[in-house]
């Protein structure tokens, strides 16, 4: 057992330091911190103009959205960029189970999205004058760790379409821009059509980001609970739905002789 | 030379279904979240200007990336030093490059009205109809020279790609695309009038919804013959220092 976390811990931390592209401090601030603090700041003047909801609907839904960025584009990454640097038959080559492998290297990007959220948040509510009550803080943290963690395993379900399709970052792109507008983050949920709203509740950020404005808005840790049980729920579905895709196209790769093709 | 460089990297670009998808796609999406938070907000009428303004956004995003990363992409294409090998001035040979963006990101524009209207009934009642098509084409052109300032000084920049990630957003906010700049702090008034994306987005806005088209046009343009002398004289400085470094085909 201690192995296998081996694998899933210790593998997923070496991974992510090969394969994640932003390595030096002023990319990783510049794209990852800067960049979604814009994002938010965007949205969140746009509701003002609006006056759809209050700042602190947008403010705590687009920190927990934040998270997709390092999370989908990361677990894309994990698989896709095996391939690109040459290196996903060795991977796959491997004695040990590949979907813990592939299971693991999501730990890493889920922490990022969790710094990336936690980030966000705080300084967006600093300059923006957003008041979160200091007994929210346990409960947010476990929402946004909630979020980064199931957008993290549906970035790894994007990336095993990578060992199918050739432009897998076509795909992580176009399911970016759909969060922002199926999950409920920028447009509250009552004005949008069923149709959306059925499609978000199985996408990653939509639950989290209810939990963390109710806990911003002061309700219990217990109120925010089921929430964040339903957002880890979706996690551990795209987690199986990953896994299961690895193995599919693994196998349908290795029998048509296309692991390297792009 | 402008002209036919332009339409060959139009036709280059738009061969790319990444290109194309990110231009047509993720527009619609940014049209689709701003007609119904325009619509929850209570402004069913102001349709259009959420259409118009998913558009323009498409665009700055196509300029942004497409010619922030024109030297890099002629670069991985291996098509770089021969570019730089031609008797004419590097700025001369990039600018279609960049104006070449600005082309394709008519797509965003285009697919953002389309979807708008078929999906949405949006009347296209733009309030100026002959100008609406002179101000985005204007618009497109300005973007298209302060793309290649753009290029030039993200070439500079060890780390442009972090740049360029961080500066859509704050251009969008800024520039008045979808978030009237009357809604900002005032501190963001001078910043965004030394743009031309404000201009240009203001020009395509009013073309669409009634005001004063030419003003606002004439500032676009000359902001960005401004930008596009200064890129001029980067371009040639950075091309005669990795000629003297021999760094041209180093990332």
């Amino acid at each position: 057992m201690s192995a296998l976390f081996r694998l899933v811990g210790v593998g997923g931390v070496i991974a992510y330091r090969a394969l994640f592209n932003w390595t030096t401090p002023s990319i990783f601030v510049g794209t990852l911190l800067v960049g979604p603090l814009f994002q938010l700041f965007f949205f969140a003047y746009l509701g003002r103009e609006f006056g759809v909801a209050d700042d602190r609907f947008y403010i705590v839904g687009n920190a927990v959205l934040t998270a997709a960025l390092a999370c989908v584009y990361g677990g894309t990454m994990a698989v896709a960029n095996e391939r690109r640097f040459g290196t996903l038959g060795h991977v796959l080559l491997s004695p040990r189970s590949r979907t813990a492998i592939f299971l693991g290297r999501v730990l890493p990007y889920a922490g990022n999205g969790l710094l990336i959220a936690a980030s966000t948040l705080t300084v967006a509510a600093l300059l923006l004058g957003l008041r979160i009550p200091a007994t929210a803080l346990p409960g947010l943290l476990l929402a946004l760790a909630a979020a980064s963690l199931t957008c993290g395993f549906f970035g790894l379900t994007l990336g095993a379409l990578g060992l199918r399709f050739r432009d897998v970052f076509l795909i992580s792109n176009v399911a970016v821009a759909l969060l922002l507008l199926f999950t409920g983050v920028n447009v509250p949920a009552d004005s949008l059509p069923a149709g959306i709203r059925a499609v978000g509740a199985v996408l990653p950020i939509t639950h989290a980001a209810d939990a963390a404005r109710r806990l911003a808005g002061g309700a219990t840790l217990g109120d925010a609970l089921p929430a964040i049980g339903v957002e880890l729920a979706v996690g551990v579905g795209y987690a199986v739905l990953a896994a299961g895709l690895l193995t599919v196209f693994e196998a349908e790769s290795r029998r048509r002789a296309s692991l390297d093709t792009l | 030379m402008i002209a036919v460089g332009a339409l060959l990297h139009v036709k280059q670009l738009s061969r790319s279904p990444f290109e194309i998808a990110i231009a047509l796609f993720v527009p619609v999406v940014q049209a689709t979240l701003a007609v119904y938070l325009f619509r929850a907000g209570g402004e069913p009428d102001r349709l259009l200007e959420a259409a118009v303004g998913a558009g323009l956004m498409g665009v700055w995003s196509t300029v942004l990336f497409g010619s922030g990363g024109a030297i890099q992409s002629q670069r991985w294409q291996g098509t770089l030093e021969m570019i730089m090998l031609a008797p004419r001035s590097p700025a001369l040979v990039l600018l279609p490059v960049t104006l070449a963006t600005g082309i394709t990101g008519t797509y965003a524009m285009l697919a953002t009205l389309a979807w708008g209207r078929l999906l949405y009934g949006i009347p296209l009642d733009f309030a100026h109809p002959v100008a609406f098509p002179v101000a985005v084409a204007g618009c497109i052109a300005g973007l298209g020279m302060f793309g290649l300032l753009l290029a030039s000084s993200f070439v500079l920049l060890r780390h442009a790609n972090a740049l360029a990630n961080m500066l859509e957003y704050p251009i969008w906010l800024v520039s008045g695309m979808l978030v009237p700049v009357t809604a900002l702090p005032g501190w963001t008034g001078p910043v965004a009038a030394v743009l031309p994306t404000t201009w240009g987005a203001r020009a395509v806005h009013e073309a669409a919804a009634g005001g004063p088209v030419w003003p606002a046009l004439g500032g676009c343009l000359a902001i960005s013959l401004a930008c596009l002398a200064v890129g001029w004289v980067l371009m040639t400085y950075v091309e005669r220092r990795a000629r003297v470094a021999a760094t041209l085909a180093l990332a």
